[in-house]
């Protein structure tokens, strides 16, 4: 036998979540999930690999089909017990052409191989003897083993399998691969270096490589929105203009303009961010996974994701309202203070500051003959929090979607996010950092790493790590 | 790091030459130069520069940024030397102020050098005014007349402000280094080539000792070493000149020869202030530039990036390969019925017990001649036995929210040799009141109507 490396294999009935379960742990999105059962037609190897060295291996294995007529042929060839692994082995060896034996032949060698067993049982249906059969195969195959409890469904029969796991599994554990967060991964982890006693060391070593890797994905998740808000909140937008004055339609093209990259911008940063977390495959054809109907400039946006009138007054964003956009709301507050409507439409939002004026329209280039409008960088205060508070957003379902989700995400949007992580004292140092990154002159390096550990830290809070 | 390793660099990060493995390989064997980026990105550099097509736009850019500097070295040093000839002309009728020269060589370098700190300080501004007044800054408009600066590749290289300001502080103390080299070549060469009376004249009110104080002053960093190129107090009263009347003052004459002695305090002035204090603040500007050089190749995304790569341990979790998926098959054709009549030849209860399948005909509201239990933990045996008893119309109830197995359908299969006609019921948990979810009873439809069996029917 193979002692390099833990391995362990996934098995149980068909249609149970092992997919689910492996997709989840290993991260992997492409796995083949459907409520068809026999999806998984063949043995997966997902190894945990740290530079070039396979730390552990899961196997993720179709389910068994004819687990009684195996039991049976078992049966037949009575052996002591010291030598029902052998018996085992040779039932393989005997139905390695036997196409009916196809599904057990692939769940029953990366076990034969060394594997530990994670038995998935769906604990929203209740228990039934049909599994007994494979519970004895199982046992027969003389490997360390376990068994994992998944809801599926709502019902709960959990305390009946509960009770039947535990004649055939010395250890029973509930996992629900579709709400997992980070830390029950880890406690699975652990459950699993618990199978065997060589295994606890490499095991440990997988952990910390995990958290590792998580701790990687956040940074590069934090980099990317950093990069995104200094990107767009610095922004110039020109349109070279035809005849000597820039007539309305041209200002409101420009506008558009400007806000069509802004968008696209928010677009780019938020597919980059589901890469991070290997969510690539993630609703492929779909425009955005967050925020359908939803527009970066709506008032949905601003009342959610916004600063309210008097958030921005106490931070102090008032005074670059002054010079560019929506002072005119500030000022005129009472009436513009569309509470009742909107309140009414989103819940309780308590004001919402407007998007008339994002920045500043300058006719350009006059002297040289060749003209040009420009507007740009963002001067509105309260749009970097719109989009900040979007991306984290984002970030934050992105980080905490299961791999093994296969329908499309749909985003509840919260109106208690920016509370979560919000306060006043982050609310005015992101300030300050929003108003560097404002301004024409370049961007210093520097400034985007602090501002960069700001949003690792707020990220970790929201994702709760 | 020089301006052409930087831009070398720099065009060779933005091709990606390596993919994350080979980086992360190359970061392992080079485990010392962890933490230091400059060293493992030129390291990096070297493996990889073979990528770049030649000629590459850093040896490019540099070498014009070379010519550039070289053409203005030698106009600077030409204009120099010519300033020098000029504040040394002496006719012979008057002698040379020396404080014009004393201007040129300490107060100008000086203010210069002060600027050019200021300028230091605010590098890091996009907009440096003090840039724009600096003579480098036209070098760019020299290189922009140059042939090989239109090739459209240089034309897109844009250079980080940062680089920028600090190239251009560089480049403009090398070039006054240079012409205050010419202006010291003219006053050695003056001083070779004639005798030249110097003397001081100011408008001001100054008594030669405060003069003497103020030339010391200006002396104090050789004053010690070179006492002989520190003029004597005498001397200074005797230089003092005033142009009023046309003549030079018949003592002065008297001392002719002494007057020239200023010559060696003028060549340790220039030398000082124009040369040694202008290296020195050359080296700081190139110290300078080296550190913003390195700046802005770290903060650069892609270098950034690349460090992570080589740095952090690279980890995966999926499996490679993309796996077959499984081939939804809507062939077949299934016999369906929406009612069950209420007696029938026999029932079977494929993983029911023999009491449960009591409960749930009643439930259902059948009844049969017999009743088994099959599928479940029954043996095979059990099961054969229960299809040889099998006739005429069977039910054979399941449990919908399980999955059909090959089991069962090997079963099914037998059955249909014996029995007429086979409706299979799916059926809910007791608690849902057997009424089956219609997405299970669809998975069992599909999976029956494989079988191709005129004798199956599905109830639904
Ligand atoms: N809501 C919910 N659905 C789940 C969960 N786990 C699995 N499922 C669903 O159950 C179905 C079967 O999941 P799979 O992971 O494909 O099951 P499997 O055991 O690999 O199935 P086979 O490969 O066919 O043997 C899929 O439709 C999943 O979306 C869960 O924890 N919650
Ligand atoms: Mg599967």
């Amino acid at each position: 036998m193979n002692f390099s490396h833990p391995k362990f294999a996934v098995v149980g009935h068909p249609n149970k979540g092992k997919s689910s379960i492996v997709a989840s742990l290993a991260l992997d999105d492409s796995v083949q999930i459907s409520d068809t059962p026999g999806t998984t037609l063949k043995k997966r190897s997902f190894p945990l690999v740290a530079d070039g060295k396979i730390l552990y291996e899961l196997y993720d294995t179709p389910g068994f089909q004819r687990a009684r007529h195996v039991l049976e042929w078992l049966k037949k060839h009575d052996v002591s017990a010291d030598k029902k692994q052998e018996a085992v082995q040779s039932f393989l060896y005997a139905h390695q052409e036997d196409e009916r034996f196809r599904d057990e032949i692939e769940l029953l060698e990366p076990i034969m191989e060394g594997a530990g067993i994670i038995y998935v049982a769906d604990g929203s249906k209740p228990y039934s003897q049909e599994y007994e059969a494979e519970m004895e195969i199982l046992r027969w195959t003389g490997q360390p083993s376990m068994a994992l409890i998944n809801l599926i469904d709502q019902a709960d029969y959990v305390q009946e399998w509960k009770r039947a796991l535990e004649q055939y599994f010395k250890m029973v554990r509930v996992f629900n691969p579709m709400t997992a967060t980070f830390k029950k991964h880890l406690q699975l982890l652990e459950s699993m270096a618990q199978l065997k006693e060589e295994w606890t060391a490499p095991m440990k070593i997988s952990i910390k490589y995990f958290e590792q890797y998580h701790e990687q994905m956040l940074c590069r998740t934090a980099e990317t929105i950093a990069q995104l808000m200094a990107e767009s909140l610095a922004h110039v937008e020109r349109l070279t203009l035809k005849d000597k004055e820039a007539a309305a339609t041209e200002e409101k093209k420009i506008e558009e303009m400007y806000k069509k990259t802004l968008r696209d911008l928010e677009y780019k940063s938020q597919k980059n961010i589901e890469k991070i977390w290997h969510h690539g495959h993630l609703q492929k054809e779909e425009k955005s996974l967050a925020f359908e109907n939803m527009d970066l400039f709506s008032k949905q946006s601003a009342s959610i994701f916004g600063l309210t009138q008097k958030e921005l007054i106490v931070t102090g964003a008032t005074g670059g309202a002054i010079t560019g956009a929506g002072v005119d709301l500030l000022l005129a507050g009472h009436t513009l203070l569309l509470g009742g409507a909107i309140g009414a439409v989103i819940g309780g939002a308590s004001a919402y500051f407007g998007f008339e004026k994002l920045a500043k329209i300058n006719l350009l280039g006059q002297k040289l003959g060749q003209k040009y409008l420009q507007i740009g960088p963002m001067e509105n205060q309260n749009f970097p929090f719109i989009l900040l508070g979007r991306a984290l957003y984002h970030a934050q379902t992105v980080a905490s979607v299961s791999h093994a989700r296969r329908e499309k995400l749909k985003l509840e949007t919260n109106q208690a996010f920016k509370n979560q992580w919000m306060d006043e004292s982050k609310r005015k140092s992101l300030y300050r950092y929003h108003k560097k990154f404002q301004s024409e002159a370049k961007i210093d390096a520097e400034d985007i790493k602090t501002y960069e550990k700001m949003i690792l830290e707020i990220l970790k809070k929201c994702i709760n790590v | 790091m020089n301006l052409r390793s930087y831009l070398l660099l720099d065009e060779l990060l933005k091709k990606h030459p390596a993919t994350h493995k080979e980086n992360r390989a190359f970061g392992l064997e080079h485990p010392l130069e962890q933490n230091r980026p400059i060293r493992q990105l030129f390291l990096w550099m070297e493996k990889h520069i073979s990528v770049l097509r030649q000629p590459c736009i850093g040896d490019l850019f540099s070498s014009y940024v070379y010519t550039v500097t070289l053409i203005l070295c030698i106009l600077v040093f030409i204009i120099g030397f010519f300033s020098g000839i000029g504040l040394l002309g002496y006719s012979g009728q008057e002698p040379v102020n020396i404080i014009y020269f004393l201007a040129m060589v300490v107060f100008v370098p000086l203010l210069t050098i002060a600027l050019a700190f200021l300028s230091m300080l605010k590098a890091h501004k996009a907009q440096n005014l003090l840039v724009h007044i600096s003579p480098a800054f036209w070098m760019e408009k020299i290189a922009e007349r140059l042939s090989y600066a239109k090739r459209a590749d240089m034309k897109k290289i844009k250079i980080d402000p940062l680089v920028g300001n600090w190239l251009v502080i560089e480049r403009s103390q090398l070039l006054a280094w240079v012409f205050s080299w010419g202006l010291v070549a003219a006053l050695l060469g003056a001083v070779i080539t004639k005798d030249i009376a110097f003397a001081w004249s100011t408008t001001l009110k100054v008594s030669p000792e405060e003069f003497y104080d103020f030339v010391n002053m200006i002396a104090f960093a050789w004053r010690d070493f070179v006492p002989e190129a520190v003029p004597s107090l005498e001397l200074i009263e005797q230089s003092r000149y005033f142009r009023l009347g046309e003549k030079v003052d018949a003592r002065m004459i008297r001392h002719a020869s002494m007057l020239g002695e200023w010559w060696k305090f003028l060549l340790c002035s220039a030398l000082f202030y124009a040369i040694i204090l202008r290296f020195g603040m050359f080296l700081l500007a190139k110290i300078g530039l080296r550190r913003a050089l390195k700046k802005s190749i770290l903060s650069q995304k892609s270098a950034v990036r690349l460090l992570h790569e080589m740095n952090e341990p690279l980890i995966a979790s999926t499996a490679d390969g993309a796996e077959d998926s499984l081939v939804k098959t809507t062939q077949g054709h299934l016999q369906e019925i929406k009612k069950l009549n209420t007696l029938y030849d026999g029932v079977l209860g494929w993983s029911y017990s023999k009491e449960e399948i009591a409960v749930l005909s009643d439930a259902i509201g059948i009844a049969a001649s017999f009743m088994l239990s099959v599928g479940g933990n029954n043996s095979l045996a059990n099961d054969a036995y229960a299809v040889s008893r099998s006739y005429g119309e069977m039910l054979l109830c399941i449990k919908a929210w399980e999955p059909p197995t090959m089991d069962f359908i090997d079963f099914v299969q037998a059955l249909s040799q014996q029995a007429d006609k086979i409706i299979v019921v799916p059926l809910g948990t007791p608690q849902e009141a057997y009424q089956p979810r219609s997405n299970a009873v669809q998975v069992w439809a599909r999976k029956l109507a494989l079988l191709q069996d005129d004798k199956v029917w599905l109830k639904i």
